[in-house]
């Protein structure tokens, strides 16, 4: 089924309440990917990315009687998501290894992508291994909750008032985290700077 | 000159094309159904109740209306008791017959209403080994406590202890 033609998320959530799994399975469709997305450029690993969906729609699926829909359910999973991705994340410390995707051939035609390796560009030519290591690398060395957010706004296109919901925190300081973190970011970045 | 704002926003939308193989969701999902599976058979009905039960408790939000409930039956409770309409811990000895060693005792009168007047020939020993009535007549014991601590030539010194010496 077509994202498009599923059931709003309020039928879902009332559907998976009442006992059916198939409910439940459609959120899985509709949200997983976001949601892997998310936690894949938080910790930068695929197994890692993997386990940690799993383990968060299995909590998701044990508490949803308790979800009495204040907030959407969309916020609802992507705050157990971002809560157990930043624990684990913490947890995990220095030791890991980046894992990482295949970037999608496409980004060959984006018009972005074309942008910025155009030759009127600062950016030097990079190979797309190589971007992608550096990029990973250089928002690796943010800390998690910077990375949260820098995830959520930059990479997902959400915008600060859904990422404050989600987080629990002021607008304000999404605001200042994500000041902070492209600072960081450009620093770190420097070296793509053509020469 | 470093990345401006812009490039490094669209930098970091490139990462948006970073995928996961083909079909990776639908074998997901078909791990997350298997590991569903294994974690029914593995934990008991109990655990899972608990599990749904913690889940509901953590998720209950104390409705607004119920402060003010709260507050009024307080307001109300405070009102009967503080005027004494109603004392809920009030014991009293309605007739002195009750009283074991009275009844037959002429020695015991009614004064006025539960008030009662010794007086005379009671029969003491009665009070002391009845253990339906301690609270009657309390038996009074000279306390420990009150012992001086030293004694020097038979007198008391001191209550308390004494360290300048």
């Amino acid at each position: 089924m077509d994202d498009q033609n599923l059931p709003d998320d309020e039928t879902l959530v009332r559907q998976t309440q009442d006992g059916d799994t198939r409910a439940f399975d459609l959120l899985w469709q509709k949200y997983s990917p976001r949601i892997y997305a998310l936690i894949y450029n938080m910790t930068a690993n695929h197994d890692d990315a993997n386990d940690l969906l799993l383990e968060i729609f299995a909590k998701a699926y044990r508490s949803i009687n308790g979800f009495r829909g204040k907030s959407s359910f969309y916020t609802w999973i992507h705050a157990i998501a971002v809560n157990m991705t930043i624990n684990f994340v913490k947890k995990r410390g220095r030791r890991f290894q980046m894992s990482l995707d295949d970037l999608d051939a496409n980004v060959q035609n984006d018009k972005e992508f074309i942008d910025l390796t155009a030759p009127n560009t600062p950016i030097r030519e990079v190979d797309l291994a190589e971007l992608q290591q550096r990029l990973n690398e250089a928002m690796m060395k943010l800390s998690v909750e910077h990375r949260a957010v820098v995830t959520m706004f930059d990479i997902q296109g959400m915008p600060h008032a859904e990422i404050a919901k989600i987080l629990g925190i002021p607008e304000a300081t999404v605001r200042s985290r994500l000041f902070y973190a492209h600072r960081q970011l450009q620093n770190y970045l420097e070296e793509f700077r053509k020469k | 000159m470093m990345l401006d704002e812009q490039q490094l926003q669209k930098l970091l939308r490139l990462k948006r094309f970073e995928q996961p193989p083909p079909g990776y969701f639908d074998r997901a999902l078909n791990e997350f159904h298997r590991r569903q599976r294994e974690e029914l058979l593995r934990r008991s009905a109990i655990q899972i109740w608990f599990e749904r039960f913690a889940s509901g408790v953590w998720s209950f939000r104390v409705p607004t209306y119920a402060y003010g409930a709260a507050f009024a039956a307080f307001v109300a409770a405070a009102t009967i008791i503080g005027s004494g309409a109603w004392a809920p811990f009030t014991q009293t000895v309605e007739t002195a017959s009750e009283l074991p060693g009275v009844a037959s005792t002429p020695g015991v009168r009614e004064v006025a209403g539960n008030k009662l007047a010794l007086s005379g020939n009671l029969d003491w020993s009665k009070f002391y080994h009845s253990p339906a009535s301690p609270r009657v007549v309390p038996t009074l014991r000279p306390s420990r406590t009150a012992l001086p601590r030293y004694v020097l030539d038979g007198r008391p010194v001191s209550y308390e202890a004494s360290f300048s010496f």
